[in-house]
């Protein structure tokens, strides 16, 4: 909703016709002969390798699994193996026009794009290069194995081809010696110095991630295009969708180079749909679509209808033909793009399948339409190469493809993770945990105007960074430094500090945040940085965790957290599983900032913490002053992990009311995981998870001042991490320990807590660790949330019904084992 | 004197009942407490409220007694009395709902308890054939409601438990003001701020779990269980009601059953005997004059022939034994019952491993459980597992009588007045005080000899008390 662009009604209500281009279908039509104008034919013959090579690769791969056996060599792999027998012209074709700069993403069935895009690097690498990518990756473990096993005749390339197909392997496999430690797997093999990025088991999660790393080459002014690969399936997934737009949206091209100076044009994305026509066994044309062909789409995303196209992918040469075009479309800022390439998977979707779902006959028919004979015999009656050269290339990657399988399974060549011995293993890689004041500290960052003449940085100048002045009066609201102010200051201090920092999400820029977080920054922000996003949750996130892998920072922002579960792959799956699925060679610095809400009902009012510190690999936190807003903000920002980071609704103005001397200025970090002692007591521990501190604290107040008992918060400020001692050493001294939070009380962060401090504490406990949380229904109507959220007289209730009766108390609510054991019986 | 539970509260269950404008409004039901482990119903001895009555927090509602002692229960909240679901008389299952307290209006008959027919036919799966008859209804109780089954178990929470080991208070003193009965740790804090500690080796027989099999010496519920056993094994078979249609006061029917029995079934005879009470005089006058500035407690000549019992009986452990038909069943330790008359009849309550106490240490616990015995707030499970009993009934003038054995056990003595008694010496007749012993023994348990022999050797000790006092 920028000013500079007028909604005129008159022009709203204009009548016309939107108009379409013809979307071309199988138009490549050239002869080999003339091809071989543009083509050698060494070049010829590699384009037949390296399909020759992923044929044999699956081939091996479908043999192992059906048979536990190939050429002689038994193995048993009880990992999963989906192939993508007939796609292979498809991959290589594309593969053929990548260079390293060119990043691909893929899909579950990606071993084809993997070999395809590695092969391709490697004849484009030179020699010195090659060799020292190789010999840097992971202290050479997978260099050093082929290098002494396998002889390649002092070839680096014949050497680096080694290399790729047993890292791929060794990683399928699960090998410690793979490219990802065998952490990552068939699904997930990738290989970032051949511009070879992740690929996803969760089908359609790369297009998100695509549009991220498209992002990052975008507000970076990187070199190179980004290939988000995905099957015809995936095209029925919101997140695909989602990015679709995403990539496509107008402010890219009309906005985000206003001043002529971060002038890029669109997105350099191409959406490259490997329609195989079965997404496993449904098939998109004809049953679970209803695009006809995939490349119909482009006209429902922008005017340039993304420049689809639908290619014969059973053509290597077309496809080349088409994605050389593209590139260069994208080259020159007229992104995003869009391909429909037709292909066949003649193998089933897993080697479980039995091909109900289509007929022999069709298989068949596929079959004698094999991309790689068909290519064999043109170019043996174009008189390229003859049948005996075949052969020979064959024979080669048939006796290499052995020696590398047999070098895979050897438990001692290729050992896998072993964590009896090295039980600390896994754990290590969980999080990065690295401290980076600038992830690209080579460059100035980009920035309208220097940071003291930002009026929002001018305005906290004036404000006073306590909650009540000197007299002990409390500050008026519009002169106080809040919370909104605490989160502010880390972020733009990082904007000018880290020129790899992007912020975006719902209402971001114009709006400042649909809290006001971001308020008046637009003024020092360019667009490239700092942008509305379209309503795209899976995007926002998905997005976020490309521009992280590719080397970036991101701030991202979901407002409600309500609406995490827009984005649950994207969170759960992909932002907290990248940095240990890539064995640590992968990097999140993300902030992922959600807020609770308050008074608008069931779906705008939930404390999510309990989901997302359940998934191993994020940190969470929830601060609830505007110094811990601070601290933590700055801390996640420095930080290299993915951060859950909550805020509250009811508290956003809320001033520094524990901290003498107030919010402190400049540079200042909490370390994540620490809580906070917020009050100090004696009698009663009571252990608070967000904006309900300040509830707990009015509870202190009556259980001091009615009926002298003494109560010790600590504001847990973190989740994940989470330091126990302090409340250890609290409980011990009080020997009573509540947990407050405003999250639903069933499975809550509380529960865990409380369960943990039973473990711990067990000895010292006077009663059982109590949980004090929302009643387990919806939100209901802010005149009624009283009933639902935790107040202040529930603690004392609950504190007097299962740890110590207050003598002369009197509760009002029903804290009983009676009244628990009937809700949980009625699901409540 | 009563024990006046001012945070009974715990015992109160909830309900939430709305009315008309949608206001939450609770009825608070009062239950049948469980006043020790080993109680499992008590009888309703009186109401002192009855429906339509408006009571105020503390107001006694009813009194009841197990078959030991007497409770009065107060009022946990004010309020109107709803329902009352018992009769005076009754025996009601611990944990089981009593009466309901709350506004006017409220419908509190979703927590009448449950016919008693219906509780009849369920049945309970490991109740012990010894305690069939009175154990059922309880067991019934919480086998068909879950929730109060759930609230039994845990009595003391481990903080308090750790405090207590460390502090040695008397846990058995303690008064429980935690939720569902718990003990929690400021109640044995007022256990220490009163002095109310037991010596270590007392409280090992007490807690005869104390070293838990657990973690870290963590007493578990399979330590917990494995000890009750064992003190169900020791303690005299549970007695069954047989006057089902005489409402005698519970105590008096336990009495009157105990005595039959002891009469009945056994072959009980009496040793009289006496000794020169000199020394053990002369040095209660001493001790008298002496007591408050030494800091002893005032040593009376029964604490001193208890004294005596608790370190000659171990020499005769057919007499600090009980006989179980086909078994004796031996003691090491002398746990001594002391017969107390009480308002409520005769009470028998038990100073567990008295040889380990000294003089001074068992004056002090005699009298404590005397005086809980005459109050009736003593815990029930000292009311059992006593080895020997001594009785006495000196201070009412009697010089010799035959007293009756509580079985299982194998022996009572009786203590009697002292009257003058001439004896020569050096040719002359010289008076001296003589206290008179009268001791009932069993005769299928032992023979006459080897009683008289614990009774030579104990008027030996006793006329030589300095002696057994410096041994």
């Amino acid at each position: 909703m920028p000013k500079s662009q007028y909604v005129d009604p008159g022009k709203a209500f204009e009548a016309g016709y939107i108009h379409f281009e013809d979307i071309p279908v199988c138009q490549y039509n050239k002869t080999l002969k003339e091809e071989l104008k543009l083509y050698s034919k060494d070049d010829m013959m590699r384009i037949y390798r390296d399909m020759a090579i992923i044929r044999e690769f699956e081939t091996m791969l479908n043999e192992v699994k059906v048979k536990s056996e190939y050429n002689g060599v038994q193995y048993n792999n009880p990992g999963p193996a989906h192939l993508s027998i007939g796609q292979e012209a498809s991959a290589v074709g594309e593969a053929y026009c990548l260079d390293i700069n060119d990043f691909s993403f893929g899909s579950h069935r990606s071993h084809g794009e993997i070999l395809a895009k590695g092969l391709s690097s490697i004849h484009k690498l030179d020699d010195k290069e090659l060799y020292d990518i190789m010999k840097e990756f992971l202290d050479g473990a997978v260099l050093s194995v082929v290098e002494k096993h396998m002889n390649a005749g002092g070839n680096v390339k014949e050497l680096a081809i080694n290399f790729l197909l047993y890292g791929a392997l060794a990683e399928i496999f699960a090998r410690k010696t793979g490219f990802n430690r065998g952490l990552g797997g068939s699904m997930h093999a990738f290989f970032i110095p051949f511009g070879l990025m992740p690929n996803n088991a969760i089908v359609g999660a790369s297009a998100p991630i695509a549009l991220g790393a498209a992002l990052y080459k975008r507000s970076n002014h990187k070199p190179g295009i980004i290939i988000s690969n995905c099957g015809d399936g995936a095209t029925g997934r919101g997140p695909v969708l989602e990015s679709l737009n995403f990539a496509s949206m107008d402010q890219i091209t009309k906005l985000w180079g206003m001043d002529g100076k971060f002038d890029d044009g669109g997105l350099p994305i191409l959406f490259n749909v490997f329609n195989n026509h079965y997404g496993m066994g449904g098939q998109t044309r004809g049953e679970t679509m209803g695009f006809d062909m995939a490349a119909r789409l482009g006209a429902g995303f922008n005017p340039s209808q993304m420049h689809a196209e639908r290619v014969n992918g059973y053509d290597p040469l077309a496809v080349i033909d088409a994605v050389t075009r593209k590139k260069k479309l994208l080259l020159e800022g007229k992104g995003p793009a869009l391909l429909d390439v037709v292909t066949y998977r003649v193998s089933g979707h897993s080697p479980s399948d039995s091909s109900t779902y289509r007929t022999q006959e069709e298989i068949d028919a596929w079959r004698a339409a094999d991309p790689i004979l068909a290519f064999k015999t043109k170019l043996i009656l174009g008189g390229v190469a003859t049948e005996a050269e075949f052969a020979k290339l064959h024979e080669d990657i048939t006796n290499r493809m052995t020696e590398i399988m047999k070098l895979a399974i050897n438990d001692e060549i290729s050992p896998r993770m072993d964590l009896e011995r090295e039980p600390d293993a896994i754990s290590s890689i969980m999080f990065s945990n690295q401290k980076v004041k600038s992830l690209d500290p080579t460059r100035e960052a980009e920035m309208l105007m220097p940071k003291e003449e930002c009026p929002r940085v001018k305005e906290i100048k004036g404000k006073v960074r306590t909650a009540k002045d000197k007299n002990g009066k409390p500050v008026s609201k519009m002169k106080m430094y809040n919370i909104c102010d605490g989160l502010f200051e880390p972020i733009i201090d990082k904007f000018y500090d880290d020129p790899t920092l992007i912020a975006y999400g719902e209402d971001n820029r114009d709006w400042g945040g649909a809290f006001g977080v971001y308020k008046k920054m637009t003024e020092a922000v360019p667009y490239h940085r700092f942008f509305n996003s379209p309503i795209s949750e899976s995007a926002i996130v998905g997005s976020a965790v490309g521009y992280a892998m590719c080397g970036g920072r991101a701030i991202v922002e979901l407002m409600y957290a309500d609406f995490i579960g827009c984005a649950g792959d994207e969170i759960f799956n992909q932002m907290a599983k990248w940095q240990a699925m890539s064995a640590g060679i992968l990097k999140m610095p993300i902030v992922l900032r959600v807020s609770v809400g308050s008074k608008y009902g069931a779906q705008h009012s939930q404390d999510w913490t309990a989901l997302c510190s359940h998934i191993p690999g994020l940190k969470v936190v929830f601060p609830a002053t505007p110094t811990d807003a601070k601290g933590l903000m700055t801390t996640a920002l420095e930080g290299t992990d993915p951060v859950v980071f909550f805020e509250s609704q009811r508290i956003y103005g809320i001033g520094e009311e524990f901290v003498e001397g107030g919010v402190p200025e400049g540079h200042f970090e909490i370390p994540m995981g620490e809580p906070d002692i917020k009050r100090a007591g004696k009698d009663v521990t009571i252990v608070t998870i967000g904006a309900v501190l300040y509830r707990a604290l009015e509870a202190a107040k009556t259980l001091e001042e009615q009926y002298g008992i003494s109560a010790e918060i600590i504001d847990a400020r973190s989740i994940v991490p989470f330091n126990y001692e302090k409340v250890i050493e609290s409980v011990k001294k009080t020997g009573k320990v509540l947990f407050v939070g405003d999250a639903c009380e069933r499975n809550s962060v509380m529960r865990d807590m409380a369960s943990n401090i039973t473990e711990m504490c067990f000895d010292y406990l006077d009663g059982p660790a109590v949980v004090v949380g929302s009643r387990n229904w919806i939100t209901p109507a802010f005149e009624l949330e009283k009933s639902f959220f935790p107040q202040a007289d529930w603690i004392i209730d609950a504190l007097h019904e299962k740890i110590m009766p207050i003598p002369g108390y009197v509760p009002k609510n029903n804290f009983t084992d009676i009244e628990k054991v009937d809700r949980a019986k009625k699901g409540l | 004197m009563v024990n006046k539970n001012i945070f009974s509260l715990a015992h109160a269950a909830y309900i939430r009942e709305r009315d008309t404008k949608g206001n939450i409004r609770m009825a608070t039901v009062v239950i049948m407490p469980r006043q020790g482990q080993s109680v499992e119903s008590c009888i309703i001895t009186a109401f002192n409220k009855k429906v339509g009555d408006t009571v105020d927090v503390g107001e006694v509602l009813f009194s009841y007694e197990t078959d030991k002692s007497s409770f009065d229960e107060p009022a946990p909240v004010a309020g109107k009395i709803l329902a009352v679901w018992r009769e005076e008389g009754d025996d009601v299952p611990c944990l089981e709902n009593v009466l309901a307290i709350g506004e006017d209006g409220e419908d509190v008959s979703a927590f009448a308890p449950k016919g008693e027919e219906e509780a009849e036919t369920a049945t309970a799966p490991e109740a012990t054939p010894e305690v069939k008859a009175e154990a059922a209804p309880a067991a019934t109780a919480e086998s068909t409601e879950a929730p109060a089954a759930t609230v039994g178990v845990g009595s003391i929470s481990p903080r308090a438990r750790l405090l207590a080991e460390k502090t040695n208070a008397d846990l058995l003193k303690a008064v429980p003001t935690g939720p569902n009965g718990r003990i929690i740790e400021r109640d044995v804090q007022k256990l220490v701020d009163m002095g109310l500690t037991v010596s270590p080796a007392a409280k090992d027989a007490y807690t005869e779990a104390k070293a838990g099999s657990g973690i870290n010496g963590r007493v578990t519920l399979s330590d917990l269980s494995a000890a009750s056993a064992a003190a169900e094994e020791s303690a005299a078979p549970a007695p069954v009601a047989e006057f089902e249609d005489v409402k005698l006061p519970n105590i008096r029917k336990v009495i009157a059953k105990s005595m039959h029995a002891s009469l009945s079934n056994m072959a009980q005879l009496t040793l009289n005997t006496s000794f020169d009470a000199t020394e053990i005089m002369e040095l209660r006058a001493s001790l008298k004059s002496g007591a408050e500035k030494l800091g002893l407690a005032n040593i009376t000549l029964n604490d001193m022939v208890l004294f005596a019992v608790s370190r000659v009986i171990l020499n005769h452990k057919a007499l600090n034994a009980h006989y179980l038909g086909d078994t004796m069943r031996y003691f090491n330790n002398v746990n001594l019952g002391i017969a107390v008359d009480t308002e409520r009849g005769l009470m028998v309550p038990t100073v567990f491993a008295a040889e380990k106490l000294s003089l001074n240490d068992l004056s002090r616990a005699a009298k404590s459980v005397i005086k809980d015995a005459q109050s009736g707030t003593i815990n029930p499970d000292l009311l059992k597992g006593a080895s020997f009993t001594v009785t006495n009934l000196g201070s009412l003038g009697i010089e010799s009588f035959t007293p009756v054995i509580n079985p299982p056990q194998t022996g009572i003595l009786g203590v009697t007045t002292i009257t003058r008694r001439v004896k020569e010496e050096d040719g002359e007749d010289v008076t001296y005080p003589a206290m008179g012993l009268s001791l009932t023994f069993d005769h299928r348990a032992l023979d006459g000899a080897p009683a008289a022999k614990f009774l030579k050797e104990l008027c030996f000790a006793l006329e030589n008390f300095d002696l057994l006092l410096t041994k």
